[in-house]
């Protein structure tokens, strides 16, 4: 692993292009920079192709989502009547803003809860050396390579006897577990959280509370915003264990209730359901992307740190 | 993890008059100054604990239990184990999320790659634009996005199969037994790429500068300066992806369970593992037999995982 401090260098390679090679030097054929500007073209094209589709589409009607274009815009504009159709139960599966708000719920305080447990847990393996710390550590890191998938179930099982099956805290508790969040944070308290400054802080009598209060959460802001968006993303997208864990449509969040809204539109005789279906995908992912266009730095700073896990 | 120890205790502007610090993994025993740490992490541990390993726990003891419409629970040994390794279903998906891995992994990863060192080499126009829409799917759930390509391949309706007949490739059905693996490589790749790009890109951008420099004033082509210098300097965050990437391939769930809404008759039963696991014990009540599938393909992952790690510690790159 590289440290996390780096050279003036290294920083000064991190910052921009004005500070590679200048490509002349490369003495590449002409044309070369033109074809690689395509190719990249042509991929961004295949990125955005779907999202433009879901645009398109969420201001059709049914039949003119399989009988028009489909990266062409059609008469009638139905955008509205499809937005308004997911604040009511159209498809017998549930409401669509009642899922947008459960996801809200779950997203927020899972992401402010994993929060907190990684700055503190983060900051107990940076900063002291107690007894069984590299075991736990590792132990930490290990459930990285746990497939999902097999503790969704086993957590379904464990809930049905304890009765936590239906219930809101059944989503929100188990994602607060964050090995990536701890490791996020404990590289960037190492980094910028001065030792001395705590050893300071403690030969002023200041108790550890207050230390950590004070003087580490100030500091490591930026690092505390990373894990707070990852976890709002993964938390948005996690499809699985909700899918396991709740059997009321009421507690549904977007993605349950979203696949649900397929199954009802594909297989049930109701009709106009897959306009309200695209509706809802165009609601789901516009608050992420905004999200991430605006906040781009915080979630590549979470990839930075992440490069130096290998 | 080492060099971080390193540095900490190498660290310019401590008091020479402390007592030097205990070497890292042999903590002091009764430490005035460490204790607290232990409080810190214990909110961490104790959730780790009751929602990753108790669960953990109860699935393997779920799974040595049988339930009957009459005469409840009883323990059956390893009679749902047995039922699982001798399901051909199980096995049909075993083998396709491997087939899947094998290709999507490694496509992935070289496509990332290629973006990420163009980009680093600064021989792109628009990078800073690119980089921003290729990671823009990360933050589309894998639900909405395979609802979308569901519909943009749809046989003979969607745009893609029309484009197809248009460039004279004839009537193509993506979800046909044929090409439905491919079919969802390419959705994830476009989920996955992006992400990928934008680890690697940092990775690449923390190689200094000088060390191209030299390389450029010895005469390098651009083409050896990315393979055969710079590869080899992120070959730390590629394996970290190749693990990273192979983990959740494996665990292939989202996208086949959602096309399967539009295609039932793409997407078996056992089409992977993880619909397996689904379908035994949600779809069809079974959960001991559920939970048996989740631990062999718990075991699975698990086994490939440390085969690559023991292949990489024995090649010496592991740190």
């Amino acid at each position: 692993m590289r440290s996390p401090i780096k050279s003036r260098q290294e920083r000064a390679a991190a910052r921009g292009p004005a500070d590679t090679v200048p490509i002349h030097l490369y003495g590449l054929r002409r044309g070369t920079v033109t074809v690689l500007t395509l190719i990249s073209g042509a991929f961004a094209v295949f990125i955005l192709a779907p999202v433009l589709w879901l645009v398109i589409n969420a201001t059709k009607t049914q039949a003119n989502v399989y009988g028009t274009p489909g990266f062409w815009f059609a008469r009638p504009f139905h955008l509205f009547q499809n937005l308004s159709a997911l604040g009511r139960n159209v498809s017998g599966a549930g409401i669509y803003l009642q899922w947008l708000g459960n996801t809200l719920v779950y997203a927020g305080s899972a992401a402010v809860g994993a929060t907190v447990l990684s700055a503190m847990a983060g900051y107990g393996f940076a900063r002291f050396r107690f007894r069984g710390a590299n075991g736990l550590f590792y132990l930490v890191m290990s459930t990285l390579l746990v497939p999902i998938t097999s503790v969704a179930l086993p957590l379904f099982l464990v809930y049905a006897k304890v009765g936590l099956v239906n219930s809101v805290w059944g989503m929100i508790l188990p994602s607060m577990v964050s090995p990536v969040g701890i490791y996020l944070m404990r590289t960037y308290i190492d980094a910028s959280v001065p030792r001395d400054l705590i050893d300071a802080a403690r030969m002023d009598g200041a108790s550890e509370t207050r230390i950590f209060l004070r003087i580490v959460l100030p500091l490591t802001v930026p690092g505390l915003v990373t894990v707070l968006l990852l976890t709002v993303v993964a938390v948005w997208n996690n499809y699985f264990l909700p899918l396991i864990i709740f059997s009321r449509n009421g507690l549904y969040p977007l993605t349950v209730g979203l696949s649900s809204l397929s199954h009802a539109a594909e297989t049930g005789s109701k009709a106009e359901l897959v306009p309200v279906l695209i509706a809802g995908g165009l609601v789901t992912i516009l608050p992420l992307i905004l999200l991430f266009l605006f906040l781009e730095k915080y979630f590549r700073g979470g990839a930075l740190q992440g490069s130096t896990t290998g | 993890m080492n060099q971080t120890t390193t540095y900490r205790e190498s660290a310019p502007g401590r008091p020479v008059s402390r007592p030097a610090s205990p070497p890292p993994g042999r903590p002091r025993r009764g430490n005035r100054r460490e204790w607290p740490g232990a409080v810190f992490i214990t909110p961490h541990m104790l959730a780790l604990g009751l929602f990753m390993l108790v669960p953990t726990v109860y699935a393997v003891y779920d799974s040595l239990q049988t339930t009957q419409l009459i005469g409840g629970t009883h323990y059956s040994g390893l009679a749902n184990y047995s039922t699982v390794l001798h399901s051909p279903e199980f096995w049909d998906g075993v083998r396709r999320v491997l087939v899947f891995t094998a290709i999507q992994v490694p496509l992935t990863i070289a496509i990332a790659f290629f973006f990420a060192a163009v980009f680093d080499a600064g021989i792109v126009k628009y990078s800073r634009f690119f980089r921003t829409v290729f990671f823009m799917p990360f933050a589309v759930p894998g639900v909405v996005a395979a609802v979308m390509w569901s519909f943009l391949l749809l046989p003979d309706f969607g745009p893609y199969a029309k484009l197809m007949q248009d460039i004279g490739l004839g009537h193509v059905d993506f979800f046909s037994s044929r090409l439905i693996v491919p079919t969802i490589v390419v959705i994830v790749i476009w989920e996955w790429t992006g992400y990928n790009v934008t680890i690697l890109y940092t990775s690449l951008k923390s190689i200094p500068q000088h060390v191209t420099e030299a390389a450029v004033m010895d005469g390098a082509r651009l083409g050896t300066i990315i393979l055969r210098l710079k590869l080899p300097m992120v070959r730390p965050t590629i394996t970290m992806l190749v693990f990273l990437n192979t983990v959740g391939a494996l665990q292939l769930f989202t996208e086949p369970s959602i096309l399967a809404a539009f295609q039932p008759q793409a997407v078996s039963y056992g089409f992977t593992p993880s619909l397996y696991v689904y379908n035994t014990s949600v779809g069809s009540g079974d959960y001991n037999l559920g939970a048996a599938a989740a631990v062999v393909l718990a075991l699975i992952i698990g086994a490939i995982s440390l085969a690559a790690f023991a292949v990489r510690r024995r090649s010496g790159e592991f740190r």
